[in-house]
């Protein structure tokens, strides 16, 4: 199971990287190398109980090679045992919500009183198997397969858990592939129908959900677990059309982890007729965050700016006038601040990049100016450049001057 | 002793061994017993004088050894294991029962009974436990051990005696298969490799506890120093048996290391092979699945 997710993690690593998305990158790798650098997590806890786990088979190691942006475990050479492995959860699977009769016998005395009768309770109110061995000892049975292979897991019930994680994966990849109408929505519809079509996969185990949450938070599980949202996650957003390369591929990441970790929860204990209530929670947790994206990179700039002498506020002044507002709410902000004395200077927030713009060298300052605004990719550079060149406040030398004395 | 009289004779044979292999070549192979050399068809008779030696203080010895660490490990076995009712299980150089006992104990643990079904509780009839040792006066050890701890009435466990090379039981009928410390005692490894994976049923579990080769560098010379001086001599004390524990460390030190024999258990037809480190490699657990 551990291997078929380090296999996955490959390609969405190759895209973050590399933006390999259209050409085929082959990437070649055998099966008792685990993947290095970012998950190696998951590799030192395997490690750290001095296990090796080493595959001795000689005809049957599997080699693998990922090609282009469509990641399928099925294309994969897999080893005979991993196969049955895989057949052996996935019959469990069924288990895992089906009632079955409990052995009331227990429950009995000698003398036929009932005993134990707040223990009867509590178990009728757990009627079904769970995510336990138990649930793994009958899907072996069902598939003819002896159920001493349940030992074989390493971590028997996570491997379950982490199986139905790995398997709606490969579904949701699967809907998003055929599924073509994604493009006419907005991005945040997009993401929102996504993150509910995977929450729907899970409605039919959502009464054991919180024992499988429960697995996933324990320790020795929790690394995989981590790893296999962040794949959900980057998968998403992928299929949202997510083309940022900066450090917003991260804040949007962990974004909208949140999101979809609170909406699960929240469909815990949702007992509305098909979950209407957390979709609607849904949609208004990604409509927040969307609105917030934009606030949040208005207010860095503005921050900024904030670090300038009052001078540099008239910069501030054009951009108000020569950028196109994209969103209201962000113009409140700019429009709401007051403008700044000479020397009320206001304490900038310490961006590390503040410094760029103090040296004594003027043009050298101008220059690192330029560069971040370009970066920002919000403030036109041109604008600014004409602005200097029209020499506001006087001749250029005096106007420089003005700019750093403050 | 019957056992150095037997040391002796076989001296003598190697003075001659020239004369001798040539023509004794084509009908047997020389086998390691210990340091030794000796030819296999002794050796199997050698190792029965052994155990038949040792039998009576064997568990005592095995805690004085290991520190009673040899618990600890053959729980770690037999968590491994994760036993499930109605299981067949098989452990072959049992003698004395340690694995056994705790097999049942973990099948008929009162925890697991409250999450069964109806169809579990039929099942629990049908668990059967085999303990297969070659050496009669272990199982008798190990029956008088049963009666101790209140399974002797237990129709589960089943005492049989038998051949790690030659079983007696069916193809595809055993769940599960452990040998603990008794994979170095049998002649050809190889066989009881594939005896083994004879008797399993598809998906049935392979688990071997054995005790290993030490590589990390101060620990290893402490372990050496450990087991050929301490080990002797408190053969000697306890069981009044030297040559019997010299032979046990020796006999370790032969064993094939834990990489080159998770490759034969790989060559027997065994999956998905890995071995466990317990103490640095004082003790490893090879386990194998089979499919």
């Amino acid at each position: 199971m551990y291997r078929s997710a380090a296999r996955r993690i490959l390609p969405a690593v190759c895209r973050r990287t590399g933006h390999f998305r259209s050409k085929a990158s082959p990437v070649r790798f055998s099966a008792p190398i685990i993947h290095p650098a970012a998950f190696s997590a998951a590799a030192a806890s395997e490690n750290a109980r001095n296990h090796k786990p080493n595959n001795f088979e000689a005809s049957k190691i599997s080699s693998s090679s990922n090609e282009g942006r469509k990641p399928r475990v099925t294309d994969r050479p897999k080893a005979h045992w991993q196969e049955e492995q895989a057949r052996v959860l996935q019959a469990s699977l069924r288990h895992v919500v089906r009632p079955f009769l409990p052995n009331l016998q227990f429950y009995y005395s000698k003398n036929d009183l009932l005993i134990g009768w707040d223990r009867l309770l509590n178990f009728i109110g757990q009627i079904s198997l769970g995510w336990s061995d138990a649930a793994m000892i009958a899907g072996a049975r069902e598939v003819g397969v002896s159920p001493s292979i349940v030992g074989s897991f390493p971590r028997k019930e996570a491997a379950l858990v982490e199986f139905f994680m790995d398997d709606c994966l490969q579904r949701l990849i699967d809907i998003i592939d055929l599924k073509e109408d994604l493009t006419n929505l907005i991005p945040s519809n997009r993401v929102a129908k996504l993150v509910r079509i995977r929450l729907e996969m899970q409605a039919p185990y959502i009464s054991k959900w919180p024992q499988a949450l429960s697995i996933q938070a324990q320790p020795s599980n929790i690394a995989t677990s981590f790893k296999q949202r962040a794949m959900l996650v980057d998968e998403i957003w992928h299929a949202a059309g997510d083309e940022s390369t900066d450090i917003d591929w991260y804040v949007k990441r962990t974004v909208l982890g949140g999101i979809y970790s609170t909406t699960e929860i929240y469909m815990l204990t949702d007992t509305s007729p098909d979950f209407r209530d957390t979709w609607a929670f849904l949609d208004e947790r990604v409509r927040e965050a969307f609105d917030l994206k934009k606030t949040v990179q208005e207010q860095t700039w503005t921050h900024y700016l904030a670090s300038y002498p009052e001078r540099k506020q008239q910069y501030f002044a054009i951009y108000l006038h020569t950028t196109p507002v994209r969103h209201p709410l962000g113009l409140e902000v700019l429009r709401n601040r007051k403008p700044l004395n000479t020397n009320n200077r206001v304490s900038a927030c310490h961006h590390r990049s503040v410094k760029k713009y103090h040296s004594s060298d003027w043009l050298q300052n101008i220059t690192n100016l330029l560069e971040d605004a370009q970066d920002m990719q919000i403030f036109q550079a041109k604008y600014l450049a004409e602005a200097v060149g029209a020499g506001m406040g006087g001749s250029v030398q005096g106007f420089v001057n003005n700019l750093f004395k403050g | 002793m019957a056992l150095r009289s037997i040391y002796r004779g076989l001296k003598k044979n190697n003075l001659l061994s020239p004369l001798c292999n040539s023509c004794s070549h084509l009908h047997s192979h020389s086998t390691s017993f210990g340091y030794k050399e000796v030819r296999e068809e002794e050796k199997s008779q050698m190792v029965g004088n052994v155990f038949t030696s040792v039998a009576s203080s064997y568990d005592l010895m095995n805690d004085l050894m290991s520190g009673g660490l040899h618990r600890l490990w053959k729980e770690r076995l037999v968590s491994k294991l994760n036993p499930f009712p109605g299981m067949k299980h098989l452990d072959v150089a049992g003698g004395t029962g340690d694995v056994a006992f705790r097999i049942l104990e973990s099948i008929n643990n009162v925890g697991r009974r409250a999450m069964r079904d109806i169809h579990d509780d039929n099942v629990l009839d049908e668990t059967q436990i085999f303990v297969c040792d070659i050496n009669p006066n272990m199982l008798n050890v190990g029956k008088k051990r049963a009666q101790e701890r209140g399974f002797g009435d237990d129709k589960s466990l089943v005492w049989v005696e038998g051949d790690a090379e030659a079983l007696k039981f069916e193809d595809d009928s055993m769940d599960g298969y452990t040998i603990a410390f008794g994979i170095r005692n049998v002649t050809h490894i190889e066989k009881a490799l594939a005896e083994a994976h004879r008797v399993l049923k598809r998906g049935g579990r392979f688990l071997c506890l054995e005790l290993s080769h030490v590589e990390l560098p101060i620990f290893k010379d402490l372990y050496d120093y450990y087991s050929f001086s301490v080990i002797p001599a408190l053969g000697e004390l306890v069981a009044g048996d030297r040559e019997s524990y010299q032979y046990l460390v020796e006999s370790v030190r032969r064993f094939p290391s834990q990489e080159k024999f998770a490759k034969m258990i790989a060559e027997a037809g065994f999956d998905k092979v890995e071995y466990e480190n317990l103490v640095g490699g004082v003790v490893a657990i090879h386990s194998g699945l089979k499919f």
